[in-house]
């Protein structure tokens, strides 16, 4: 016998708050999962990348960026869309900084620095877990709103919960990783 | 009887105070994350509206720019 309040499927209407929530944060269910798979992507290879950027650094490259700050940089490895790991020649060693370019400013802005590549980047990428746990609770909050103004009096919290464990889980496909993989070894300039 | 006024309807030009994140990233031509990163680093201050939804200050928004 079936007892109804055992019954975890959601009703109709909980269906179609999920499918207009799912439309009206498409964007940021789509750009999600590229962040944080970005993110994941250079926890795992820190150690691979920061050798990358070592051995470029033993060479002269001709890619010079220069940062607000007015200091001259070499790129030697993308990172993620308008972000790369810079490294410049100093006495006894190098820099390396995490140099993120502002088309629309058309500046390129220093997130960190530091004259060990693998520091720079655990820092990096410790405040790129930061900045998603930041966007995680504010697209809960705006699922939230959403729902709240879409459906007033109604208890859609099931559906906030499965939207957000949805941002939290959903990977790209295998072909994109695969690919965003490629991308990263592409963008290695030794 | 007294008059009652009549609510200003508001203008065409009336500027908003704060933005979305998503209308931050679409007005200074950046992602999203670009824009929770810069609230993580502090460069950009935020509000929380009812229910913790982020926003952005206008004036954050111009002080940005005028900064870098």
């Amino acid at each position: 016998m079936t007892n109804r309040f055992d019954d975890h499927r959601p009703t109709a209407l909980e269906e179609q708050a999920y499918a207009e929530a799912r439309r009206h944060f498409a964007e940021h269910l789509k750009q999600f999962p590229v962040n944080r798979e970005a993110v994941e992507w250079l926890e795992r290879n820190i150690a691979k990348t920061a050798l990358a950027v070592n051995m470029a650094a033993a060479k002269p490259t001709k890619n010079v960026i220069q940062t607000n700050d007015g200091t001259q940089w070499h790129k030697s490895v993308d990172l993620m869309d308008n972000i790369c790991l810079c490294h410049r020649p100093i006495t006894g060693g190098a820099e390396y900084a995490v140099v993120e370019h502002f088309p629309a400013r058309g500046t390129n802005e220093i997130w960190n620095r530091g004259w060990n590549a693998v520091e720079v980047l655990k820092a990096f990428a410790q405040e790129q877990r930061q900045a998603l746990q930041i966007w995680t609770e504010d697209m809960t909050a705006q699922v939230k709103e959403f729902l709240v103004e879409k459906y007033p009096g109604q208890d859609m919290s099931r559906m906030t919960d499965g939207l957000m464990h949805r941002l939290a889980t959903h990977t790209t496909s295998h072909r994109q990783t695969q690919s965003h993989g490629e991308n990263h070894n592409r963008g290695v300039r030794i | 009887m007294e008059n009652i006024p009549k609510l200003e309807e508001p203008s065409a030009t009336t500027e908003r105070l704060a933005y979305s994140v998503q209308e931050s990233a679409d007005m200074l031509g950046v992602n999203y994350f670009s824009i929770y990163r810069l609230i993580q680093r502090g460069k950009l201050k935020v509000c929380r509206a009812l229910r913790g939804k982020l926003l952005v200050p206008r004036a954050e928004l111009l002080k940005l720019l005028e900064t870098q």
